[in-house]
């Protein structure tokens, strides 16, 4: 699988909703999701709102509208599973539109926050919510190590793929496992090069 | 026959940029070429196309043969088997805990028995010097020795072509000594991407110059590489080697 | 088995997030206490890997194929408590950066996939290596183990689902149990075998086997077997009325009399379903049921395949 998917970044990055704290937009997006959800289906209002709130976002944010079309298809095999389901039952085939209309919008939200706010900026206002500091440390490294590792994984599988030309499923299974043992081996003796690092430069 | 054959290869990045724009150059059995070109010329990526690595997705955008078959989803194992290709970083070829588990990684795939597979894999390492290597864990071996040991793991599938990407970068002066030397002695067709200018005139009789994805010369190396304007504009130089020598 | 938004309502997401943050505080506190300095790192950076080997395929069959998950596997590597909290900050950085799993739906994937993922696999792995010592068992238990965890993460996955209303139990459970038994397997030997591979490379690195003797871990005992059953009353409990009633029907359609299997509670009033779907559930109880006596079976086999018996000097 490519690596190329990981960039996940679209559109321009100065415009006013990047600009703004991500405070406050971490804020307003939990908002509308957690509202979004609890909402019964006959508040108009609400969707209404929300649904020009994400449109303006879109529009202030520049974010080009087949990025956020392809990125919302992901939802698709769960929307899927609910309508299949549903399609037999008696009561429920009203059901679906609602899982999918609140789901869309859930996963816009999201979209949008995650394109307009750099990562480091969501783990300064997660500490600032009272995070323990341990697992904001382990978020940063792993966001940090994240592209590193998996373009690794992504220069030995292509390695492994150039010396493999008689592929029986037990070699093939047997020769993964041993890419992604040796994933975790230099992640151990990356980890230990860093801990050097870090006491090197202060850090407690 | 040719055995590499490359004919208007298009290939553009995920983000949309062109990395190659219409390359093509064929390659006779036998032949050793250079393939020289600034960083971000597109080298690796067109090398990535010769064992059928890349295109991620058949796209159509230009044929290439190998040994006159053409490069398709269905004959990939075949290609491999001919085409060893050496990776510019050798932690990502080498994956396997021990030097014998790596070299081996090819030829146990041939149904070679046990006897046979460990003489392979012992007359690989013998032929790169390192003799002995076996069970040394591949962490433990220096920048040099990680190079060699990834010249035995494509040498013991004897490939028919060998390419590689970048051979000697990083490796101190004896080290490109010893890796030359070594080159030189397989008879293989060789395809070797590579910054040393030095290397790419005394091992290769041509040389290729790529830069923004599209081959701006193709040569006799000397010649090229004597060629200051031509070497200036593509973000090269002439070699010291040649520089006191007349080339007649 | 990320949960997006929408498909999980207020009381279940709050249940979940409430249990999610219990057992990560718990882990963190846990983790602070018995990981050397020198290993904090290492936790960002086995996220970094997991994540990374997520995304490497391991061929199945006609195109299709499978992935680690890997809670347990993690577990087994580096303990329960630290892979908790490496599990969480895969699932955290998924759900912020790449929208894998809803934001309020986090809670609820954490409960399930690292929580009940990594502490039902240890918990298993640790019991099997307690009778089946060597490498050999150490294959078994991880083979059994992950599919275990696999399951029950399954399990209370459609337990939140139907609890909220999408998807009626019948079919939740018996839908997301029967190919979470099939991906289990998958995952077992997938853990299996990268375990081997770090075993026979670096096994210094597994942290977990550190000290001679397996830690006794009775305060993780305590706090995790809480937190797991109260999960296991809030999503599985209440649907768990409607088994024998599921079972009956099973006997029904495979000819038993109907008097013999008497129902142990009264049923639940049914959910909109279609009549003799009550069959699937049973079914599927009772496959799980042979499924785990076959699986262990399927892992001791895989333990005497994969690990040699060692020569005797």
């Amino acid at each position: 699988m490519s690596a190329d998917w990981l960039g996940h970044r679209h559109g321009s990055i100065d415009n006013p909703i990047c600009r703004m704290p991500a405070t406050l937009k971490l804020g307003v997006s939990l908002v509308i999701i957690v509202g979004t959800v609890l909402a019964p289906m006959n508040w108009t209002g609400w969707f209404f709102s929300v649904s020009l709130i994400l449109l303006l976002t879109i529009v202030l944010s520049r974010t080009p509208p087949i990025f956020l079309l392809k990125r919302l298809l992901m939802l698709s095999p769960f929307v899927l599973g609910v309508v299949l389901v549903n399609a037999f039952q008696s009561g429920g085939r009203n059901h679906w539109p609602a899982v999918a209309a609140k789901s869309g919008l859930c996963l816009l939200t999201a979209i949008l926050l995650s394109n307009t706010t750099p990562f480091s900026d969501m783990l300064r206002s997660l500490k600032s919510f009272r995070i323990p500091a341990l697992l904001i440390t382990t978020l940063a490294l792993m966001h940090r190590y994240l592209f590193v590792l998996t373009d690794e994984a992504e220069r030995m599988r292509r390695a492994r793929l150039s010396r493999t030309f008689a592929p029986g499923r037990r070699f093939e299974w047997r020769s993964l496992s041993t890419v992604v043992g040796q994933l975790f081996i230099r992640a151990s003796e990356r980890a230990e090069h860093i801990y050097d690092a870090m006491c090197a430069r202060g850090w407690k | 026959m040719n055995a590499i054959e490359v004919s208007n290869l298009k290939y553009h990045y995920h983000d949309g940029t062109e990395a190659l724009r219409g390359v093509s150059f064929c390659i006779v059995s036998g032949e050793c070429v250079a393939l020289l070109g600034p960083n971000g010329s597109g080298k690796s990526t067109l090398l990535l196309h010769l064992n059928g690595i890349l295109p991620e997705k058949p796209s159509g955008n230009g044929t290439i043969k190998i040994l006159g078959e053409s490069v398709t989803a269905k004959n990939l194992n075949m290609i491999r088997r001919q085409v060893g290709l050496v990776f510019q970083d050798p932690d990502d070829q080498l994956f396997c805990p021990t030097v014998h588990e790596d070299v081996a990684f090819g030829p146990q795939q041939l149904g070679l028995g046990d006897v046979e597979l460990n003489a392979r894999v012992e007359q690989a390492l013998d032929h790169v010097g390192l003799a002995g290597f076996g069970r040394r864990a591949t962490h433990h071996l220096s920048h040099g020795e990680k190079r060699r040991a990834c010249l035995a793991g494509v040498l013991a599938c004897e490939p028919t072509i060998l390419i590689m990407d970048e051979p000697t970068s990083d490796l101190d002066p004896r080290g490109r000594r010893e890796f030359k030397a070594l080159l030189r002695q397989i008879p293989s067709t060789k395809l070797i991407a590579t910054h040393d200018l030095e290397l790419a005139v005394e091992l290769c009789q041509r040389a290729i110059v790529l830069d923004h994805g599209q081959i701006v010369a193709d040569g006799r190396t000397v010649d090229l590489l004597s060629d200051e304007r031509l070497m200036l504009v593509h973000g090269l130089e002439c070699p010291h080697i040649l520089r006191h020598v007349h080339p007649h | 088995m990320h949960i997006p938004d929408g498909f999980i309502d207020g009381k279940t997401a709050v249940t979940a997030a409430v249990l999610s943050v219990a057992g990560v505080g718990f882990a963190l506190r846990q983790v602070k206490r018995e990981l050397p300095p020198r290993k904090i790192p290492l936790l960002g950076l086995a996220a970094a890997f997991l994540f990374a080997a997520q995304m490497i395929n391991f061929p199945v069959a006609g195109g299709t194929s499978g992935h680690l998950v890997g809670g347990t596997l993690v577990a087994a590597l580096l303990g329960p408590s630290a892979a908790v909290v490496v599990v969480t900050t895969v699932l955290i950085v998924q759900c912020l950066l790449f929208q894998d799993g809803g934001v309020m739906a986090l809670g609820a994937n954490i409960f399930n996939m690292a929580i009940i993922n990594s502490i039902v696999g240890y918990a298993v792995y640790r019991l099997v290596c307690h009778r089946l010592t060597g490498v050999r068992g150490r294959v078994t238990a991880l083979v059994f183990a992950a599919w275990c965890a696999t399951v029950l993460a399954a399990m209370c996955c459609a337990g939140q689902l139907a609890w909220s209303g999408t998807i009626p139990w019948s079919i939740a459970f018996s839908a997301m149990t029967t190919v979470h038994m099939l991906i289990g397997v998958g995952e077992g030997l997938i853990s299996a075998l990268v375990f081997l591979a770090v075993y026979h490379s670096r096994p210094d690195l597994i942290s977990e086997m550190a000290t001679p003797e397996q830690p006794k871990r009775l305060r993780e005992l305590v706090g995790y077997g809480l937190l797991t059953t109260l999960g296991i009353a809030a999503f599985l409990a209440p649907f768990a009325c409607s088994w024998p009633d599921g079972l009956d029907s099973v006997a029904e359609k495979l000819g038993f009399s109907h008097k013999v299997i008497a129902p142990l509670l009264p049923a639940p009033a049914p959910d909109y379903q279609v009549p003799g779907i009550h069959w699937a559930t049973g079914a599927t109880a009772l496959a799980g049921a042979a499924g785990t006596m076959i699986v262990f079976v399927l892992a001791l086999l895989l333990g005497r395949w994969l690990v040699p018996k060692p020569k005797d000097s």
